[in-house]
């Protein structure tokens, strides 16, 4: 099968021609940087032919290791000899910017003696405004045939089709430009610009209008904090109804299915550790689906980079992007949709360092946890004359605890980093405002799914049947605290020590690996209190009863808001990164920090609390 | 007058007319990429508060700048 590349500058619509051409999955996205992965789909029309599309970069010159990892990947590509033609995308509405990148392409496949087709996007655009290009002039000037394309409306794309099957299509390349140096690219492609590119003002009225409201100092936080807003209730709230479905659907499945195993082992492993271990992973598709829905929204609308704009100067004082804001509060829910949102920090170190602070967000399975330790230690009492309830004040405080910690943690290892200095600069490209194309946005919500399905799932799968095992034999599951986890709890005991916590606790902390909420109903079957998970009144009771001191429970809050002891969140963690290494290292060391720093806490409180 | 890009505030325009030393070569080029080019129009567009980066307007293409970029690209405004 033969091959062809499809490259562009960032925002010159590359990856909506590449559904249009493919009709593939492929994101179509509004913000710079997006196409991360090379996708690849054969031609609609043309099967014979496959399409791939290359991330976009502004120039073959790079300056960041990514559009190094880019540029390499392109050249290494034309050396193929399956790759017979390069078609090449430019905004024609916007010659300045895209020109001189053109200009290299162009040069690289003379160099390789591959055919280049140049596509002249965004003419619906031109024709609106009434103007013209010479695309004949341009065309002799830069040495390839360009074709005029819109690749949202689909005009001229049945053109760009044929002459990729035009097999017969001599590769004609300019000789001269095979010795031209960048700087003499960079001179000509600003002279072309000038002399091809439209003239008057394409920039739409209310683009202006939109970012006077949106970039406002007073409005625009207004409008900002609205957004968000929504966006957190979109995996907090909208997802809770999709998510109660899986775990209904898989309830019933198993009711359904259960009776009609014979032995008692097989039904215990069946109901146990088999529907438990689909449902600890397919429980977050929902909220994966949503976040990627509203997220992709923001960024093929054009809002993502204004967002990234509000919020790059406080963020950078810790050593992070404006781009990392919507990865971290995608975190407050959960840090798996929030590690897959990290993608867009087009900054290979901010999306490092953005990956180091999602695990300290406050997710939502560490609210139980919270609920379950505030409830047994703080009294519920109010103070400042009724205004501020004690509980509230506790759970306010230790959310913000994991927030507050997460930015110390990226300002100093930022800080600390060699490249502290040497980052790339805030440059970022704001794209016009547009209307986010449906389908393809809940392709990529599907593929994002799937990817998390197919990636993540065998893993958490493979933990929860390892627990089950451990917490099943050798009783038969008929006493978790006679069970091997249980015996392990034992061993591990002295460990939990000197938090002032028995066995009980160390056992309940050691299933929390599954999900953090898991602790609360292991705490509750230790207690011999079944569905603690659901009320937790008898447990509170029971804690209380056993006379743990204030001091384990603040250490046991500090240890959960800083342990990164989420299954999910590690096996995504290294997919996403790329990097088992940094998955380990961020799980052995937030749990060193979360261990001292709890018994650190542990004797602080006990001195205060005598 | 002769001042910074950073130094424009909202409705401001200036002609570009070369970058100060302090930036790097790298990134002097990648902004000439963009269009940032000696003798090319600028203008302000947006100049949000609290030294959030700014909206700059060059050709028909929009971009925003922070201070760490902006003050580093001289600009020749009208203004006395």
């Amino acid at each position: 099968m033969s091959k062809v590349i499809l490259i562009g500058s960032p925002n010159s619509g590359k990856s909506l021609l590449f559904n249009r051409l493919t009709g593939l999955s492929q994101k179509v996205a509004n913000f710079p940087g997006i196409t991360v992965d090379v996708a690849t789909g054969k031609l609609t029309g043309a099967p014979e032919l496959s399409l791939m599309d290359f991330p976009g970069t502004y120039s073959l010159q790079p300056i960041s290791g990514e559009e190094r990892v880019a540029t390499e990947y392109f050249t290494r590509a034309l050396d193929d000899p399956e790759v017979s033609q390069v078609l090449c995308l430019v905004d024609i509405t916007r010659l300045e910017k895209s020109l001189y990148f053109t200009l290299q392409v162009v040069r690289e496949c003379a160099r390789h003696g591959k055919r280049v087709l140049v596509v002249a996007n965004m003419m619906d655009v031109l024709k609106r405004h009434d103007m013209s290009v010479d695309l004949q002039g341009l065309a002799a000037d830069i040495g390839a045939p360009i074709l005029p394309i819109s690749a949202r409306t689909g005009e001229g794309l049945e053109t760009v089709v044929a002459e990729l099957r035009n097999s017969s299509a001599e590769v004609r390349n300019n000789p001269a430009l095979v010795e031209t140096p960048d700087a003499l690219l960079r001179g000509n492609a600003h002279q072309l610009a000038h002399k091809y590119g439209p003239r008057g003002d394409l920039l739409v009225k209310t683009q202006a209008r939109l970012d006077a409201f949106f970039l406002h100092s007073a409005l625009g936080g207004f409008a900002f904090f609205g957004i968000m807003f929504l966006l957190f209730q979109s995996i907090f709230t909208w997802a809770a109804p999709a998510m109660d479905a899986v775990e209904a659907g898989l309830g019933a499945l198993a009711d359904w299915l259960v009776p009609m195993i014979g032995p008692q082992l097989a039904k215990d492993f069946t109901s146990d550790a088999i529907f438990s271990g689909i449902g600890a992973f397919l429980v977050f598709v929902p909220q994966i689906f949503v976040l990627t829905f509203v997220i992709g929204l923001l960024e093929d609308s054009g809002y993502m980079a204004r967002a990234a704009l509000i919020c790059h100067k406080p963020l950078r004082l810790f050593g992070l992007t404006g781009k990392s804001f919507i990865p971290m509060l995608s975190g407050v829910a959960c840090a798996i949709p929030g590690i897959y949102a990290a993608r867009s920090v087009d900054s290979p170190k901010k999306r490092l360092l953005t990956y180091m602070a999602i695990p300290l967000m406050p997710c939502s399975a560490r609210l139980p946890v919270y609920t379950l330790l505030i409830a047994a230690f703080i009294p519920n009492t109010t103070a400042l004359g009724g205004l501020v309830g004690l509980q509230g004040l506790a759970m306010f405080c230790t959310y913000f605890f994991g927030m507050f910690t997460g930015l110390i943690v990226t300002g100093l290892v930022s800080r600390t980093r060699e490249d502290h200095y040497t980052d790339l600069p805030f440059v970022l490209e704001m794209p016009p405002y547009r209307l986010p194309a449906l389908p393809p946005l809940l392709r990529n919500c599907w593929n994002r799914c799937r990817h998390f399905i197919t990636k993540a799932g065998a893993i958490i799968f493979t933990v929860t049947v390892v627990v089950w095992f451990l917490g099943y034999f050798p009783n038969y599951g008929a006493d978790l605290g006679e069970s091997w986890l249980g015996q392990i709890g034992r061993v591990v005991e002295p460990l939990f020590d000197p938090l002032g916590l028995d066995w009980r606790y160390g056992v309940a902390i050691m299933t929390s690996f599954l999900a953090r909420e898991v602790f609360v109903g292991t705490l509750g079957t230790m207690f011999g209190i079944e569905g603690a998970d659901e009320n937790m009144v008898p447990l509170v009771d029971q804690i209380q009863a056993s006379g743990l001191p204030l001091a384990s429970g603040v250490a046991l809050l500090f240890f959960f808001a800083i342990a990164l002891m989420c299954v999910s969140t590690l096996a995504i963690l290294a997919r996403e990164s790329g990097s088992y290494r940094l998955a380990v290292k961020l799980f052995l060391a937030y749990g060193a920090m979360a261990y001292l720093g709890a018994i650190g806490v542990f004797q602080l409180v006990s001195l205060f609390s005598g | 007058m002769s001042t910074s890009l950073w130094s424009l505030r909202a409705g401001d325009r200036g002609r570009i007319t070369g970058f100060d030393d302090a930036l790097a070569e790298t990134y002097r080029i990648r902004l000439m990429e963009l269009g940032f080019h000696p003798g090319e129009t600028v203008a302000c567009l947006q100049a949000p508060a609290f030294g959030a980066p700014k909206v700059f307007r060059v050709s028909n293409t929009v971009f925003s700048l922070d201070n760490e970029v902006a003050t580093h690209i001289n600009v020749e405004t009208d203004a006395a």
